[in-house]
């Protein structure tokens, strides 16, 4: 008997997907519409958070949360910025470059901070930011001693009022770094949005998980 | 603390019964069981885990100043007792071994940092018969502990290493592409490979990694596109374990996964990992590492595998028809001088295999009622003296009967 083969209808060809809540959520829905895999609109979903079409059950979640859901299984797939991976390394599966969503994650100081390059760092440069693991890997290769502060929100605040010298930050325009007189010293790395799936899913339901990765493949490229 | 827990009565039973199941499983096919420390050396230990998995070992320094940890696996502490007490045991040697291992995860979500493991290790045998013995034997290792629907995909470690030695690149974007792949990261792999000018039949399959998975048939696929003696060799070896595991009766639950990404440093052939239906983990794993007791100095083939035992639990207690729950049989009360003849009906019906509860209170009957049904138990005994006794069933009326003839009836399945 195979397991795979065996399994209820429903499992063995239905697929599902984690979508991230906010920026990355247009994109995702547009690209699922393309696919063929699902038409949804932002509304319905963002009501139901969890929508079953004939071949997809689509799941809206925080978009920090979507590898938990992949990891453990809740979901085959999920789409997620190169950023949350960064800061959530696991077990699944990186597949596609989705190529939308693009933003880089940054380092930045005040317009009028005397900090440049690497050789005006300090010893021990202080570093707010809501990328602490990415940060810290990025300073450490580089042999610089840093202080991160973990923040939630509102990140280019925290120069401006002397908690730190600079901050690790996501950027798409670079218009709200401008707005609170921040100005970008080095790039940490560029995110766009990715298709991640989980690893049994990959092995247990082969078909039916690749079929859909195939579509969403397409879609990008076509 | 998060990613550590309790396990009450329900959940204990059912994971000892699992593990029970697994060991007895091994001994059957002659692997004898062992027992090594909760701790080990780190010296020890470093010997042969990878930095990532040196990285999340609980350490403490004992009350010399010596380094050590709390184990992660089991593995490497056997290999250490084959090189070591067991120096001069004939090989080859079969051994098994269950219990709890620690990492320093998180513990978010159903993250666990301490799980329980049981597993076997072939010692000292190389070849496929050997692969395939230790295959089976995780398979039917997961039938024993009840588990019914499972896969096994096998695939082997040394197609990727001749894959890598005869791509086209330059050694530090092999570096960059191994890193890839061992991070699952097939974007980074992807762009790694279209920024090099040079294409082959082996770029195509690097890329194509997470595919290249179903039955013999991929064998030949993939046999016509490598052109390197490493990898050719792995497609001889495993078609060589999927026609042995066929003949051990598993061919309908093995498939072949040439893409399969395990730890590349540690396993040197035939890697396996078996999965659940709805498990989004392996439930067990394991493979060839013959370089790991060379470490130890007494250089040998080996092969061998762990069960997760959580794992099976989840399995198990989310199949369709999770396992019965051990129940008690009997609830024996008593009253005035019947205390006597309820601890010899006690003693007769556990001598019947049945779990009996003797009351350590006199109760009248009515009182013996609620008693019997805050144990939960099946059957009610309530001895009143030598001679009398009243035996009721769940949904059924109380009826008197003489006391020798409670176990019989109970044994009997009457009730």
């Amino acid at each position: 008997m195979n397991a795979g083969r065996a399994q209820g209808a429903r499992k063995s060809t239905k697929v599902s997907i984690a979508l991230p809540t906010g920026a990355l959520m247009p994109g995702a829905l547009r690209l699922l519409a393309k696919s063929g895999l699902a038409r949804l609109s932002a509304d319905e979903l963002g009501r139901q958070l969890l929508v079953d079409r004939s071949s997809v059950r689509v799941i809206l979640v925080r978009p920090a949360d979507v590898p938990a859901y992949v990891d453990h299984g809740a979901a085959d797939l999920g789409i997620v910025g190169k950023d949350i991976l960064w800061e959530t390394p696991g077990a699944h599966y990186e597949l596609v470059d989705l190529k939308f969503g693009g933003c880089k994650l940054v380092l930045a100081v005040p317009v009028a901070s005397r900090l440049n390059g690497p050789e005006t760092w300090p010893p021990q440069l202080r570093v707010a930011t809501k990328y602490p693991r990415t940060a810290e890997a990025w300073f450490e290769a580089r042999g610089q001693a840093v202080e991160v502060v973990q923040l939630r929100g509102s990140v280019e605040l925290a120069p401006q009022v002397g908690l730190v010298d600079a901050i690790v930050d996501l950027t798409a325009t670079g218009r709200t770094l401008k707005e609170n007189r921040l100005r970008i010293v080095a790039t940490l790395g560029a995110s766009t949005a990715r298709l991640i799936a989980n690893q049994a899913s990959l092995k247990t339901r082969t078909d039916a998980v690749q079929a859909a990765v195939g579509r969403l493949r397409k879609a990008v490229t076509g | 603390m998060p990613g550590f827990r309790d396990r009450l009565p329900d959940e204990a039973e059912v994971l000892r019964e699992a593990q029970e199941s697994v060991l007895a499983e091994m001994r059957r096919w002659g692997y004898r069981h062992v027992i090594t420390p909760m701790v080990e050396g780190t010296d020890v230990l470093e010997l042969g885990i990878g930095a990532e998995q040196r990285r999340r070992l609980f350490k403490f320094a004992d009350a010399r100043g010596e380094v050590i940890a709390l184990v992660g696996e089991r593995t490497v502490p056997v290999a250490r007792l084959v090189a070591g007490k067991l120096r001069s045991a004939p090989l080859p040697m079969r051994l098994c071994y269950a219990g709890p291992v620690l990492s320093t995860d998180d513990g978010r979500l159903h993250q666990r940092r301490e799980t329980y493991q049981a597993g076997a290790e072939l010692v000292g045998a190389p070849g496929t018969a050997a692969d395939a013995e230790v295959i089976a034997l995780a398979a039917r290792c997961l039938e024993a502990s009840g588990v019914k629907r499972y896969q096994v995909d096998v695939g082997h470690a040394e197609f990727f290493h001749g894959i890598m030695d005869a791509v086209k690149l330059p050694d530090e974007v092999k570096d960059a592409v191994r890193g890839a792949l061992a991070a699952r990261d097939f974007v980074a792999l992807e762009s790694l490979l279209e920024g090099t000018p040079l294409r082959s039949a082996e770029h195509e399959l690097l890329l194509r990694f997470p595919a290249l998975r179903g039955g013999v048939e991929i064998l030949q696929a993939a046999g016509g596109l490598v052109r390197n003696r490493r990898s050719e060799r792995a497609l001889a070896e495993l078609a060589e374990v999927q026609e042995l595991l066929v003949a051990h009766g598993l061919g309908e639950v093995v498939s072949l996964d040439l893409g399969a990404i395990r730890d590349f440093d540690y396993y040197t052939g035939i890697t396996f990992e078996a999965y659940g239906p709805e498990l989004g983990r392996p439930v067990a794993q394991g493979g060839r590492y013959d370089g790991l007791l060379e470490r130890f100095g007494r250089p040998s083939p080996a092969t061998g595998f762990v069960v997760q035992l959580d794992l099976v639990y989840e399995m198990l207690s989310g199949a369709a028809r999770p396992p019965a729950l051990p129940r008690i049989d009997a609830a024996v009360a008593w009253s005035g001088s019947g205390l006597r003849p309820a601890l010899r009906l006690g003693s007769t019906l556990r001598l019947f295999g049945m779990r009996a509860v003797v009351d350590t209170q006199a109760r009248n009957e009515a009182e013996a009622k609620s008693w019997w049904r805050s144990v939960g138990a099946v059957n009610l005994i309530h001895c009143s003296s030598e001679s009398t006794v009243s035996w009721t069933a769940r949904g059924q009326r109380t009826r008197r009967l003489p006391p020798e003839q409670v176990a019989g009836r109970l044994a009997g399945g009457v009730a």
